[in-house]
């Protein structure tokens, strides 16, 4: 009886993962899990079962699942860029300033975290860093600090993963002790 | 402490003031401990002294080095007493300071080193791609011309018409509105019409335009569709049924 029990619940699983990776290509668009609730009238942890069963069937495959903080989006793996591109002709940023780069970082790293703590680290004002990083979609305010002036929280997009072809943060690079070691790894 | 007495046997200076007698290791160490008044004795009196006596005899630089430490730690203790609500903990404060100064530079190269590695990733170019269309855009399927065909045709139905000979100040007045029930009209008497047909009574350059701003809107909000069948072919604009998708 376990036994079938058990197997029905994996079925399930299978078939909600298709039915959510139908939703995906067709809203083309980050899903939230609590949106993917409503649509597939499933609980959030099967919904979440459901996200890592897909993230797992996709793997080796063209598509990739990615998901930042409660978002899901289908996305093209990013070993098809170059093939994609060669239908998109897309005006991609290709560069950014080394300024944004370590503005992104820290809050990649950081997140959520206020412009104040972002200036302290990078020693220089970046009002207009994080306004140029907020227009590109890279960043967001994802809240405000309960202190006084309740200043805004900042945090990385999923567009963030797709300019660097993540499928979460935590396929980031850890982070670096303190006089880092430059991370070479033979695996 | 045992340092204290180590040092007096060979001090780095004696110093010779009204407030104090003694070597400036024992000053420094009653300073550290507040057990002498450092608001008392002159600072600057002292290290002209100092140099004074090193003109006259120079010695060796690990000493100088010395005073120089000990001299800088008179000072800071001596400024932090100066400041408001002077305490024990202020040098406790300072050195505190420091290691948040060291450690905020440790953090931030930590963070360099990581936004140069975001940048060689985003430099490969192996990024993820979000399909094509959005949804809550223009449906794909009310516009199965490329732009720039339907560019292309609107600059042939502008060329067609006659240059203008001299300049109108007369105010055209040519409204959005009435363009928007002029199409309805031509499409509701048929299902499809030509591209060119709906130009056919623009007399200017700017009536041509009110009326492809009307075709775009009635585009946008889906009641009418273009569809050109094959590349050079005559685009067709067509009514919609509603719910049609």
């Amino acid at each position: 009886m376990i036994d079938t029990a058990v197997a029905g619940t994996v079925d399930q699983v299978g078939d909600l993962a298709s039915s959510l990776e139908a939703v995906l290509f067709t809203l083309n668009r980050p899903v939230t899990v609590l949106e993917l609730r409503d649509i597939l009238q499933a609980p959030l942890s099967q919904v979440e079962m459901a996200a890592a069963a897909l993230a797992e069937r996709l793997s080796g495959r063209g598509l990739l699942l990615q998901r930042h903080q409660d978002q899901l989006q289908l996305v093209t793996d990013p070993s098809q860029a170059d093939v994609v591109r060669r239908v998109l002709r897309p005006e991609f940023p290709s560069r950014l300033s080394p300024a944004a780069y370590e503005t992104l970082a820290i809050i990649a790293y950081r997140q959520p975290l206020t412009r104040a703590r972002i200036e302290e680290i990078r020693g220089v004002n970046c009002e207009a860093v994080l306004e140029s990083l907020e227009e590109k979609d890279l960043i967001t305010e994802t809240g405000r600090l309960e202190a006084p002036g309740t200043p805004r929280l900042f945090g990385t997009t999923i567009k963030f993963l797709q300019i660097l072809g993540l499928s979460s943060l935590e396929e980031l690079p850890p982070l670096p002790e303190a006089p880092a070691a430059s991370g070479s790894t033979t695996s | 402490m045992t340092a204290d007495i180590e040092l007096e046997q060979n001090p780095v200076y004696l110093v010779r003031s009204p407030a104090f007698d003694g070597p400036i290791e024992l000053l420094l160490s009653l300073a550290q401990r507040a057990e002498v008044d450092l608001k008392a004795i002159q600072l600057a009196t002292l290290t002209d002294d100092y140099l004074r006596a090193i003109e006259r005899e120079r010695p060796p630089l690990d000493r100088l080095a010395a005073f120089l430490v000990i001299g800088a730690r008179l000072v800071q203790i001596k400024a932090a007493g100066l400041m408001p609500q002077p305490s024990s903990t202020e040098e406790d404060d300072l050195e505190a300071w420091e290691e948040a100064i060291k450690g905020r530079l440790a953090e931030y190269k930590r963070f360099k080193e990581l936004a140069e590695s975001l940048m060689r990733r985003h430099a490969t170019g192996r990024f993820s791609f979000a399909g094509l269309f959005e949804p809550e855009v223009i449906p794909q399927a009310r516009v199965q011309v490329s732009l720039d065909a339907l560019a292309a045709a609107f600059q042939q139905v502008l060329d067609r018409l006659p240059p203008p000979e001299q300049i109108a100040f007369e105010m055209e007045h040519i409204s959005l509105a009435d363009k928007l029930e002029e199409l309805r009209r031509l499409l509701s008497g048929q299902a499809e019409t030509s591209f060119t047909a709906v130009f056919s009574r623009a007399r200017t350059r700017l009536e041509a335009v009110v009326i492809f701003l009307a075709l775009l809107e009635l585009i946008r909000i889906g009641e009418i569709s273009v569809v050109q069948g094959s590349p050079f072919a005559e685009i067709k604009v067509r009514a919609r049924a509603p719910q049609e998708e």
